[in-house]
């Protein structure tokens, strides 16, 4: 018994469920549920539908290349069952799937820190561009107005003089 | 992204029964298929087929691309020129996508982007008749 990938969203098939779809050339495409089966059926492209995981390793919203993800495989050599072994591979397995989790939540954490800054930047040009509505643009000007005036007299003072 | 806006579908007779056309019995070719058409030894097949009298224009006119019979030439030299051509190269030129980068994407393996494939619309023997 062995817990297939869906052709379409990559999503598990567990024994029982969703339905396979053999062409006419003996092809074999699995599918996890029927919303998958009717988009194949549309001819809709896994990497461009975007709900899929084949979309979101193409356009780089996941981790994509890491060691973590080398250890499940498909291995068709069967093993000769050992308590020991087993026991061995369980705990493996719950390591291996520990250090993914943490990586690829990081990587996504990383990939939503650009976001951050590029709306910070957003917000800073706003503020520059529209200073107009926070500070009248002739605030600072009866002030510079009166300075010039008494320099002026002041002038006009040693002049006559 | 995704589905293109239908366009003009509402008084052509052609695609009223748009679930119809979906059925897994009347499937058309898939990419896939068409890509393995596309290698040298059954792409010469295709293009010089037995004249059959059930298929459109005999099977003479073959557009190994979009899986279709033509009539005759000159229908098959303008279907070259069209929209639905167009995309359908565009389309091939990227490499098909499989079962194993499904599993790839669900995290058995990283990721390899796909091969671009260079893709030419066929080669029409100019007829002097």
């Amino acid at each position: 018994m062995r817990i297939e990938k869906c052709y379409f969203c990559s999503g598990p098939i567990y024994p029982g469920h969703g339905m396979m779809f053999v062409r006419n050339d003996c092809k074999v495409f699995r599918f996890c549920k029927s919303k998958c089966h009717k988009n194949f059926k549309k001819k809709r492209n896994p990497r461009k539908t975007r709900w899929t995981k084949a979309f979101r390793k193409a356009s780089g919203k996941e981790l994509t290349v890491d060691n973590s993800l080398e250890f499940e495989k498909r291995r068709s050599i069967p093993v000769k069952y050992q308590r020991e072994l087993w026991n061995k591979t369980v705990e493996a397995m719950k390591r291996v799937e520990e250090i993914k989790q943490k990586r690829q939540a990081r990587f996504i954490m990383n990939r939503l820190k650009k976001g951050k800054e590029l709306e910070k930047e957003e917000a800073i040009s706003e503020v520059k561009k529209n200073i107009h509505l926070i500070r009248a643009p002739n605030a600072g000007k009866p002030k510079q107005l009166e300075e010039k005036m008494v320099q002026k007299l002041q002038e006009d003072v040693e002049m006559q003089d | 992204m995704g589905k293109s806006k239908q366009v003009g579908n509402h008084k052509s007779d052609k695609k009223k029964n748009i679930a119809k056309t979906w059925k897994t019995k009347r499937r058309t070719k898939d990419l896939d298929q068409i890509h393995a058409d596309m290698i040298p030894a059954n792409s010469a097949k295709l293009l010089k087929q037995e004249i059959d009298y059930d298929v459109t224009g005999c099977a003479q006119h073959y557009c190994l691309h979009c899986a279709r019979y033509f009539v005759d030439l000159k229908t098959m030299k303008e279907h070259f020129k069209t929209k639905v051509h167009k995309k359908r190269l565009k389309q091939l030129r990227e490499e098909p996508y499989t079962q194993e980068e499904a599993e790839r994407a669900a995290g058995m393996g990283s990721y390899i982007p796909p091969k671009k494939v260079e893709v030419q619309t066929q080669q029409v023997e100019e007829e002097m008749d």
